[in-house]
């Protein structure tokens, strides 16, 4: 097929703007799958996407549109993920791309994340068709988006094509638009071997296919490939479309994109953002886009039941197969047992994992307050980089640290401006700016440690603006910080999997939000129990749960003893999914408790 | 501890019901009645004559007052002629305050009982309403004078408190009138309420409101405080014994481990390893023995661990605590070396003493019995064990 006839292009949208709707509703356009099988074929297929409505994995697919003028276009549809997590991804998406869709809400507007994205798209030269949906809602306001497609996007309003992907109006509107309105792919056919892998798939029989876009020559079955990155070289076994499933063909030539299979056994072995070229005929230099992705935020992740370690240790490297993004390594607490120290992309990519490895695994997790990884600089000049609290050095030893920073962007109704300023000066936030982009909304953007962002940022954002407003960051460097190491104690003994790294001038705060949570749920007990945070020897935060005085049951006499003994067996084995912390016992619930609960 | 083995009666009829209680009992007929000690005599012989004999022989119930007296003496000749009671065993009986008179009472100690126990469970008027009792006050204040009269070796009085809406002051009241009478024991016992009887019914309903457990305390540690100061020392979370010798010999094999045979509906047995139970209806009772077999219902084994916690549950009830030296003997368990921070705890916050080898409880500490013996470890933690 001639390139002429072939489109890449992506959607970029913010969550819940309907970005899985309208592509499927593309794809059931173009044919080729019934109905009835539509459920299982849709792009997000993962459970915890659909449910949350958010891509985590990017997954394309190639359409082919009989358009009006007679002739068979094959369109291929890039997914991107939708959350600031995973934008290295996204970068990756739209690399492989000439063009994008920009989905704007028509009753929510421009938001923040769709701005990030697209002013990523910009920088890949990519050509920009913006798409209206949700035109059926009753607060739909067409005008008053096509304002903010002028002003936020800077895109020509009238170009905007007005769809419903609910109801599939203006479906084929947009087909038309993404033919006529949307580059053909450049490149040649002739050069040397470049091929963009933008993403992968595991396969527990084939292993490891790669999604790539091919820049310039051809691939095909049979010849050597090498990986420029990490410089490996496989065998081509197989290339192809992927129309819903894997579709083989002869070949991929410069503008396609498809598939490659080449006996590749792990994802951990290819990177994203790789450049495949021919190994007999190698290409000068590596398309742009590699970068590495880097966990930001890391927690402990325990089993609940501690005879599951195995089973949570097997569950992460299948997982880590899928999803390269995740480290993770041995972790012990004297509390809660063997468990892993992992890193993520992000809040929402722990998230994710953790509902991954609870449903797709079957395993109870507790998982460890998040934390960032602070750089210090110790008196011997030595540095070190420390995310877990268990590692964190002696503070008489410590000459500096520092923490992330992080730019946040901040979209709302400009009533919520001052609330939100507030919020971001409460979490230590700098360089606050703010700019109108249209009628009633503004931009906030300001300068926050990454560590502020870990606990309910993006609940209050919520709260504060009733759920107009939206988030997006990108990291940007690291700033001296003044970091404690606090510690809780039961009766004295440390939990060791409740210490956190804090800022100082939280460390009250938060010690004493612990403490109330665990006096709410931990039992009482025939003891009085004193719980404290501390930050050394320092007591900053305290609270008592008061003993048990009377649980003795007055009659046991008569011989029926076995149904009194019965009764406390029954609140032993209640006591079995307790940790010991010296004499008192404290259920996994108080450790949910405080470990979910994100409210200072 | 006693290794001599105790005999229990149960004597399943009532003339009522009362509204608290979930022991197996009914409100038999005549003729039921008076086929019961037919069925007990079939039951000893299908028993056939224990080890070594019984030194306490306890009739409890239901109501054995209710029993003729020469009913009770053909039982008790029948044990003394098979040899199933050694010389100088202490007979045991509960009574109601309705039952008895100076002739019944002479009766009984014609027969042999040497402990009589009173089922006055309160002398206040309003709460014998509520306890749907059958006697009134001075029923059961006689019933007291009488029986001390009589030449018991032990009166005992049955008291229950913390009723509905019992204030401190009219428990203090309760229980300084019945030690007036100066009965040498008392069995005060908390209200409980179970599921499957008419309190229960009524709490479910929302008609009954159970003392919280603040309220409980209080009255607990008052019934403690004020038997106390009238000469009663608490062996035990219930019992109260005016000196040593007036503590309940039969009740404290059980807290002891001792073997136990139990006859009639609903008895249960305990052999040092085997606890068994009989059939707890009456019909059904009869119907095994008809068949010439005995009315067992179930039976049950005890591990180690099940051996363990029944022992920490039963002797934390009592004031004498428990013998860790003799644990780790029975059981090879290091119960100190276990529970070396709960004991610390423990004793820290004054729940307990430890005196030798043995850990007793303070007040405060049978107050939270049952947490106590949860709380123990009793074998090590798999995980902890697995680490390293």
């Amino acid at each position: 097929m001639s390139s002429d006839l072939v489109r890449n292009f992506c959607i970029i949208a913010h969550i819940d703007h309907g970005k899985s709707t309208l592509a499927d509703r593309l794809i059931q356009r173009c044919g080729g799958v019934a109905d009835r099988e539509f459920r299982d074929q849709i792009l997000d297929s993962m459970d915890i996407e659909r449910e949350r409505g958010i891509t985590i994995k990017s997954n394309s697919v190639t359409l082919l549109y009989s358009a009006k003028d007679g002739k068979q276009y094959q369109l291929n549809l890039i997914d991107t993920p939708g959350h600031v997590d995973f934008s290295h991804e996204v970068r990756r998406s739209l690399m492989s791309c000439d063009g994008a869709l920009i989905l704007v809400d028509a009753s929510q507007g421009v938001e923040a994340q769709t701005l990030a994205n697209l002013y990523v798209a910009m920088e890949y030269n990519l050509t920009l068709l913006p798409v209206i949906n949700k035109i059926d809602l009753p607060a739909a306001d067409i005008d008053r988006i096509r304002e903010e497609i002028d002003s936020d996007l800077g895109l020509d309003p009238f170009e905007a094509v007005p769809v419903s992907a609910k109801l599939g109006m203006g479906i084929d509107e947009l087909l038309e638009a993404i033919v006529h309105k949307l580059p053909p792919p450049t490149g040649d056919p002739d050069a040397p071997l470049k091929a963009l892998i933008f993403d992968a798939q595991y396969d527990s029989y084939r292993g490891v296919v790669t999604l790539v876009r091919v820049r310039d020559g051809r691939i095909a079955a049979g010849p050597r490939i090498r990986l420029m990155h990490t410089d490996k070289e496989y065998v081509v076994e197989e290339v192809g479309l992927l129309q819903l499933k894997r579709v083989k063909t002869r070949e991929l030539v410069a503008g396609a994109v498809g598939y490659v299979i080449a006996n590749i056994k792990a994802i951990r072995d290819i990177a994203m953002g790789d450049t495949i070229t021919d190994a007999d005929r190698p290409a000068a230099e590596p398309l742009p886009g590699y970068k590495e992705a880097k966990p930001v935020v890391f927690s402990s992740i325990y089993p609940i039941s501690t005879d599951e370690y195995e089973d949570l240790a097997k569950a992460l490297e299948k997982l880590a197969l899928n999803d390269p993004a995740i480290t993770y390594e041995k972790d012990s607490s004297s509390a809660l047992g063997f468990g892993f120290r992992c890193g993520f992309l992000g809040l929402l990519h722990l998230d994710v994992v953790q509902e991954r490895l609870e449903r797709e695994y079957g395993l109870a997790l507790l998982l460890s307050a998040p934390s960032v990884r602070y750089r210090i600089t110790l008196e011997n000049g030595e540095t070190k980089e420390v995310d877990n609290p268990a590692l964190y050095p002696d503070p008489s030893r410590i000459a500096r640290t520092e923490e992330p920073f992080i730019k946040a962007s901040i979209m709302m109704p400009e009533r919520y401006l001052g609330p939100i300023m507030e919020l971001c000066r409460e979490r230590r936030g700098e360089n606050l700016t703010f700019h109108y982009l249209a009628q009633g909304r503004v931009e906030l953007t300001a300068e926050l440690p990454l560590a502020e962002v870990l606990f309910d940022f993006y609940d209050r954002l919520k709260t504060l603006t009733q759920g107009y407003g939206s988030f997006d960051y990108e990291l940007l460097d690291y700033r001296e910080t003044k970091i404690v190491k606090v510690d809780i104690l039961v009766n004295g003994e440390k939990v060791d999997a409740l210490s956190q790294l804090v800022h100082e001038d939280k460390a009250r705060v938060r010690a004493l939000h612990y403490c109330e949570k665990l006096a709410e749920t931990i039992p009482r007990q025939q003891f009085r129990i004193a719980i404290q945070g501390t930050i050394g020897a320092k007591v900053i935060a305290r609270t008592t749960i008061n003993a048990f005085r009377k649980d003795v049951t007055a009659k046991c006499y008569g011989g029926d003893i076995t149904r009194k003994r019965k009764l406390l067996e029954k609140q032993k084995e209640g006591k079995k999914r307790m940790k010991m912390v010296g004499a008192v016992e404290i259920p996994q619930a108080a450790f949910i408790a405080v470990l979910k609960s994100d409210e200072s | 501890m006693s290794p001599e083995a105790g005999l229990y009666v149960h004597v399943p009829f009532c003339s009522t019901l009362c509204p608290y209680c979930d022991f197996a009992v009914n409100l038999a007929t005549a003729a039921r009645r008076s086929r019961y000690v037919d069925l007990l005599l079939t039951e000893i012989s299908l028993r056939g004559k224990p080890e070594d004999p019984f030194d306490t022989l306890y009739f409890g119930g239901g109501t054995p007052s209710l029993l003729p007296l020469s009913d009770l003496r053909r039982v008790i000749g029948t044990l003394s002629d098979i040899g199933w009671l050694q010389p100088g065993c202490r007979l045991f009986l509960e009574a109601n305050p309705e039952d008895v008179s100076e002739a019944s009472l002479a009766g009984l100690r014609q027969a042999g009982v040497s402990t009589l126990s009173l089922g006055v469970q309160s002398l206040d008027p309003e709460s014998l309403l509520l306890l749907g009792r059958s006697h009134t006050t001075e029923v059961a204040e006689e019933a007291i004078v009488l029986s001390r009269r009589a030449g018991f070796e032990t009166v005992s009085v049955d008291l229950i408190y913390g009723l509905p809406g019992q204030t401190e002051e009219r428990l203090r009241r309760d229980l300084e009138a019945a030690c007036a009478l100066s009965p040498d024991h008392f069995s005060c016992y908390q209200l409980t309420v179970h599921e499957k009887t008419l309190f229960g019914r009524r709490k479910n309903e929302g008609r009954l409101e159970e003392a919280t457990e603040a309220a409980q305390s209080v009255l607990f540690r008052l019934t403690h405080q004020v038997l106390e100061s009238a000469g009663y020392e608490a062996y035990e979370v219930s019992n109260f014994a005016r000196s040593p010798e007036h503590r309940s010999r039969h009740n404290q094999k059980y807290w002891a481990h001792a073997p136990y045979l139990g006859l009639g509906p609903g008895a249960h047995s305990f052999d040092g390893r085997t606890r068994s139970w009989n059939e707890r209806s009456f019909f059904d009772w009869e119907r095994r023995l008809r068949g010439s077999e005995l009315a067992v219902a179930g039976r049950e084994e005890l591990g180690v661990e099940e051996l363990l916690l029944e022992t920490l549950m039963l002797r934390l009830r009592t004031r004498e605590g428990l013998d860790l030296s003799d644990v780790e003997e029975r059981f090879g368990v290091d119960l100190l070396r276990l529970n070396r921070a709960l004991i610390d705890k423990g004793l820290e916050d004054e729940l307990l003493v430890l005196e030798g080898s043995w850990i007793r409880p303070t007040l405060d500490g049978l107050a939270v019995a049952d947490g106590l013996a949860v709380s123990f470890r009793l074998a090590p933690a798999p995980w902890k064990a697995a680490r390293v």
